[in-house]
């Protein structure tokens, strides 16, 4: 493969931890705890999706290689996510009286709970969307270039949803709310800002990408119950690379995680081709620069950003 | 106080919350052993499982020295327990790709100095971090780890795991050819179904004998250092580091100790695993690990020894209780259930009892200073009285 194949890869891959990374910062920033049920949101999403697609089905005609049964279990993902999240903000998060560090434990018996319920009504094995594989399209293949409509699709309505809530965030009331409250949440409130409403607003948005990100994952891979947790800490790594809280770092973020992790093998690739002297480094870099270790490298990234720059790329906090 | 001397006292002595544990603990010590006598229970099954009970409480021991003591919210625990395990493992089996063969303590020899090292490589980015930027990295190094275990074959024979290992007292003097020469016992307690213990039930009881050792020792380490002036500082940075820092202390530093004594606990107890399961593989890396005895530290109520004791053996009922229950009764594949059970004990502990179950109260407390045999006679009159006041009453 080509560099620019890699990219196009890389580009694919972003778009799903952006939209994973935009829910996690935002949840960060306005209810103020790291979430770690946020991965299992998106395997709320992928499965919510999968059973709406089984029961519409393909729905006569087709867009970008998907059935429009698709674009509504899509929908259903999103809306089921969003619904659970802001459920578990009503009956669990909001009555508690603990800390952050509390909510934070909390979220991980969240997360727990929801694998355990979509493995036991799923079991443990992958699965797939029962939509057709597609070939890659055969226009860019000369380019080293291999995407099939469907990554294009996940492109595409990735850059619409994000584009949604950029126009949400700083043309509506409820983005100049949202920001408000990230910024300041005791101030926001003595100006007259409902911030419970504002936080469960949080939730829906926020839950609601992480839903379509695990739609596009289940799409891009397959669907497994364990398939959000294991993505969980690309996007820690994505959220804290563009700055915890910063909604446009995120993206940064997640645009530039997803682009390393899907361009580990090119980086081996140059690695091999450099002339590194003394040789164990250069069998030391080899043998860590592979795809064995793509997701190792975003978690060595996070740490090293944590260490230099705890604002993350994008500096002080600007949601 | 002791609760030999002076039973009836120590038992009105409890709070109600000790008073709880302790009716629960009897009775379920109560319906093991009725297992054990009708032989529902295997009693080599049965030992196996209170090594098990033993593993997670050391597991959760070493977790109590870092986040109950000092605050450290540390999620690299299977980091540490897997790095113990691999380390006496490549040390001791036949089938290890690096050493292998040699006495078990040399293994245990090399997984504690292994993970000494391993806790000061993490421990030197992260614990400067703020508590929750902390359950992140580590949570992210640990699975850095994981990978490097799963995936460097030549070290670590990869997905395929370490197989071969010894028993711990391979090659001690009487202990490593106790198992077979102790006579096979035959039991009969109720006519018809007799208990047969053989060379694998002794070779379990010194697994247990083991791990008593292992955890009597780390329990009588941690309660002594707790509540040491050494201890003292660790609390004073959990409640509020600013004024730690403030009174002189080297924070850092004192993180760092308290750190690295936790994680040579969980490395022990991935030792003490290596030799109980006789196989290791990158599964026992997996971050559940890490979630278990998170639970078991959080229910039995943080900074509490015993409570991580009682959280220990919940654990391992949750765990093998789901097994039960999916061979008796219900088919649900006791995976997800499990899964499920901790999720909701996090969820309702965090909900109803973030303190958990057995906080540390008296513990934090030099015995002498409570267990007065002869408290202060309380003063006759008030001091108000003896002013000659008292007359806005």
């Amino acid at each position: 493969m080509t560099v620019l194949g890699y990219l196009a890869n890389g580009l694919v891959f972003s778009s799903i931890i952006v939209l994973g990374s935009i829910g996690l910062s935002l949840v960060y920033s306005i209810a103020d705890f790291a979430n770690f049920a946020h991965g299992d949101t998106m395997t709320v999403g992928a499965y919510s999706a999968l059973v709406t697609f089984g029961a519409v089905g393909g729905l006569g005609g087709a867009v970008l290689g998907l059935p429009y049964g698709f674009f509504l279990a899509l929908v259903a993902g999103i809306a089921v996510a969003a619904v659970v999240a802001v459920g578990t903000e009503k009956l669990v998060y909001e009555p508690l009286d603990v800390d952050s560090i509390g909510l934070l434990i909390t979220s991980i018996g969240i997360a727990f709970i929801y694998r355990a319920v979509i493995q036991i009504r799923f079991g443990s094995d992958f699965t797939r969307f029962g939509i057709q594989p597609l070939r890659p399209i055969e226009a860019l293949v000369p380019y080293g270039v291999r995407v099939t409509l469907h990554d294009v699709a996940i492109v595409g309505s990735a850059v619409v949803l994000v584009g949604g809530l950029h126009v949400l965030l700083q043309y509506t009331d409820l983005g100049r709310k949202m920001r408000a409250m990230a910024d300041n949440p005791d101030l926001a409130r003595v100006s007259g800002i409902r911030t419970k409403r504002v936080k469960l607003w949080t939730w829906v948005i926020g839950a609601g990408l992480a839903g379509a990100g695990g739609v596009f994952l289940g799409l891009f891979n397959q669907l497994s119950p364990r398939m959000g947790f294991n993505l969980l800490l690309v996007i820690f790594a994505a959220v804290i690379l563009g700055g915890i809280g910063s909604v446009y770092g995120a993206m940064a973020g997640g645009f530039l995680i997803g682009m390393i992790n899907q361009l580990t093998p090119f980086f081996s690739n140059v690695v091999e081709a450099l002339p590194i002297w003394p040789g164990w480094l250069a069998a030391l870099l080899e043998s860590l620069i592979s795809i064995e270790y793509a997701n190792a490298i975003a978690f060595v990234i996070m740490v090293a950003v944590l260490l230099v720059r705890p604002n993350g790329i994008a500096g002080e906090g600007a949601t | 106080m002791s609760l030999l001397s002076d039973p009836k006292a120590a038992v009105d002595d409890l709070s109600r919350p000790e008073a709880w544990v302790l009716g629960v603990s009897v009775a379920f010590a109560l319906f093991l052993l009725g297992a054990l006598l009708t032989g529902a229970l295997g009693p080599t099954y049965f030992l196996f499982l209170v090594g098990l009970a033993g593993m997670y409480a050391l597991l959760s021991f070493g977790l109590n020295a870092q986040w109950g003591f000092t605050g450290l919210i540390n999620f690299s625990v299977a980091a540490f327990f897997g790095i113990g395990a691999y380390g006496s493992a490549l040390m001791t089996a036949d089938s290890s790709p690096i050493a292998g063969g040699f006495n078990p303590l040399v293994g245990l020899a090399v997984a504690l100095v292994v993970a000494f090292v391993l806790a000061l490589l993490i421990g030197i980015p992260t614990l400067r971090l703020r508590a929750d930027y902390l359950a992140i990295a580590s949570l992210g190094l640990a699975e850095v780890v994981r990978l490097i275990v799963l995936n460097e074959r030549w070290l670590t024979n990869g997905s395929a795991g370490v197989r071969g290992i010894p028993s711990f007292f391979e090659g001690w003097p009487v202990f490593s050819t106790l198992p077979e020469t102790m006579p096979g016992l035959r039991l009969v307690v109720i006519p018809g179904s007799p208990i047969l213990l053989g060379t694998s039930f002794w070779r379990a009881s010194l697994n247990v004998l083991l791990v008593l050792a292992f955890a009597g020792a780390t329990f009588f380490v941690l309660r002594r250092a707790h509540r040491s002036p050494w201890g003292r500082v660790l609390r004073t940075i959990r409640s509020d580091e600013d004024l730690a820092r403030a009174l002189g202390k080297n924070t850092y530093s004192y993180k760092m100790q308290s750190f690295v004594l936790g994680s040579l606990i969980m490395a022990l107890a991935g030792v003490f695993y290596t030799h109980l399961n006789l196989y290791v593989g990158p599964g026992d890396l997996d971050p559940i690990t890490t979630f278990y005895a998170w639970v078991a530290v959080i229910l039995g109520g943080s900074g509490s020894n015993r409570g991580a004791l009682f959280g220990g053996i919940v654990i391992v009922t949750i765990r093998e209780g789901t097994r039960f229950l999916n061979d008796v009764a219900l088919p649900i594949d006791p995976a997800p259930l499990r899964l499920l059970l901790i999720g909701v004990v996090i969820v309702a502990v965090m909900r109803y009892r973030p303190q958990g179950i057995l906080p540390p109260q008296r513990e934090l407390i030099w015995p002498s200073a409570v267990d007065d045999r002869d408290p202060p006679d309380p003063p006759s009159s008030g001091v108000r009285e003896q002013k000659g006041g008292g007359g806005d009453e």
